[in-house]
């Protein structure tokens, strides 16, 4: 069992709804990072929301997180990796749609938008896992203007954004523009090995 | 400084998300659009839920079909959650087969004279007018207008259609098929049907390394301002949804080679 990092989530209730955090994370520590962000949103604020999976298969995440023992029936997951091989959307969970790829970045959002109108929930989180995946297959300034338009939307509907980043693997024209949309940072990107 | 006296039309609000936004509150009333895509690029469901929307709010809507029967045509919309059945059943959205318009006006045969063509457009304005219909789809004027020969007298046709429509106080989408939304494309089959339309929008699609986004753009809108930039276009359960598509991302389309 991991352990999670309780300075997430006293830093988390300093944001308001409308508020865009950075998450820096390392290689190492992401779903650790990922977990404790969470956590606090699901059960601490009784948020539900959408959780963007560009970084590997929302089953998997799904598996993981419920591994952690929360209950992931309250987020939405849009899988953006499983399209990529025959039979990976093939699943047991249906709070999961997929998106073809990477690159078909106003699907994503059109997508997140959807369940946006469709949920119950008060309360709403989107939640990017992660900038460095996206860039894998984005070039740099179409992935910078995406995110621009991508924290300005949800911003705009009081949705909180949560964008996870692995700075070293982020191009510098992204990371550069995140700090500069972003209302607020949880940096973990330096990873301390004991 | 004086300002002279601000006039803006009534609009038909299309209940299209995103849609009426880019027309800065909807369609003028009574105006004809030609709404032109490539295959598969979301102009029959942008159409019914124009119906739809319509229907709603207590409006008479008519959707005529030339390209498929109105059986198959209601087993694939009614696939969408937005799309009520009992619209159709109550009377709301009445679906008419051209094929049979076609039988019951004896126009069976492959190509229509001036005759045939007025015989048409009365005949529509006629159940137009016993309805009240004040919402209307053709899908497709392209199918319809394979069977007049003459550009001139496809003009005559949508211009008669057109003026007719307005009069009677009914905002029209013609659907047009296209085979390519290029920049160098028309907007429509024939060439005239964007001459004689109130408004153009184009549906089609944009390769991005080897995936297909729909988009869908405003040309032209007579009576009022809009937006004219392409848009991203997805058909979800409630229908179709819009956002602006990326700048950095609309170059690339299906006709050019990706790093040609």
């Amino acid at each position: 069992m991991i352990e999670l990092d309780q300075r997430i989530a006293e830093q988390l209730t300093e944001v308001s709804l409308n508020s865009s955090i950075q998450v820096r994370c390392g290689t190492s520590n992401a779903f650790m990072v990922t977990a404790s962000v969470l956590v606090p949103l699901l059960h601490s604020f009784e948020m539900g929301g959408v959780y963007i999976s560009a970084s590997r298969g929302a089953t998997e995440m799904i598996e993981a997180l419920e591994g952690l023992g929360l209950s992931t029936e309250n987020i939405h997951f849009i899988d953006l990796v499983s399209s990529g091989f025959l039979g990976g959307t093939e699943v047991p969970h249906d709070n999961i749609s997929f998106v073809d790829s990477p690159i078909m970045l106003e699907s994503v959002l059109l997508r997140t938008l959807f369940h946006m109108r469709t949920t119950t929930n008060e309360r709403n989180f989107v939640f990017l896992d992660s900038v460095n995946a996206l860039a894998i297959y984005n070039e740099s300034r179409m992935l910078a203007e995406y995110l621009h338009t991508f924290i300005n939307t949800f911003r705009q509907r009081d949705v909180l954004t949560v964008i996870l980043n692995v700075p070293d693997q982020t191009p510098p024209g992204v990371l550069a523009n995140l700090d500069l949309y972003c209302t607020d940072m949880v940096d973990r990107g330096q990873v301390v090995i004991n | 400084m004086m300002q002279g006296p601000s006039y803006t039309r009534d609009r038909c609000v299309t209940g299209v998300h995103g849609l009426d936004e880019i027309l800065r509150g909807g369609i003028p009333y009574g105006s004809t659009v030609l709404a032109a895509g490539t295959c598969g690029s979301g102009k029959t469901t942008l159409g019914m839920e124009f119906l739809v929307h319509g229907a709603s709010t207590g409006e008479a809507c008519a959707h005529f079909t030339a390209t498929e029967p109105s059986v198959k045509l209601l087993e694939n919309i009614r696939q969408y959650p937005f799309f009520d059945m009992n619209m159709v059943d109550g009377g709301l959205i009445n679906v008419f087969d051209m094929d049979v318009l076609y039988s019951w006006l004896g126009l069976e045969k492959a190509t229509f004279d001036l005759d045939d063509v007025h015989a048409l457009i009365k005949s529509i304005t006629d159940i137009v007018n016993t309805i009240g219909v004040t919402r209307l789809v053709i899908d497709s004027v392209t199918t319809l207008c394979y069977k007049i020969k003459s550009e001139q007298l496809i003009r005559d046709f949508l211009f008669t259609l057109g003026k007719k429509l307005a009069t009677l106080g009914c905002t029209t989408i013609l659907i047009s098929e296209i085979t390519s939304a290029t920049e160098n494309a028309h907007w429509s089959s024939f060439g005239v049907e964007e001459a004689i339309c109130d408004g153009i929008i184009v549906m089609g699609d944009v390769e991005r390394m080897g995936h297909l986004l729909r988009f869908l753009q405003v040309v032209k809108m007579r009576g009022t301002p809009h937006s004219r930039a392409k848009y991203t276009l997805e058909l979800t359960p409630l229908g179709v949804m819009l956002t602006p598509m990326l700048k950095w991302g609309s170059t690339v389309d299906k006709t050019q080679g990706w790093g040609s």
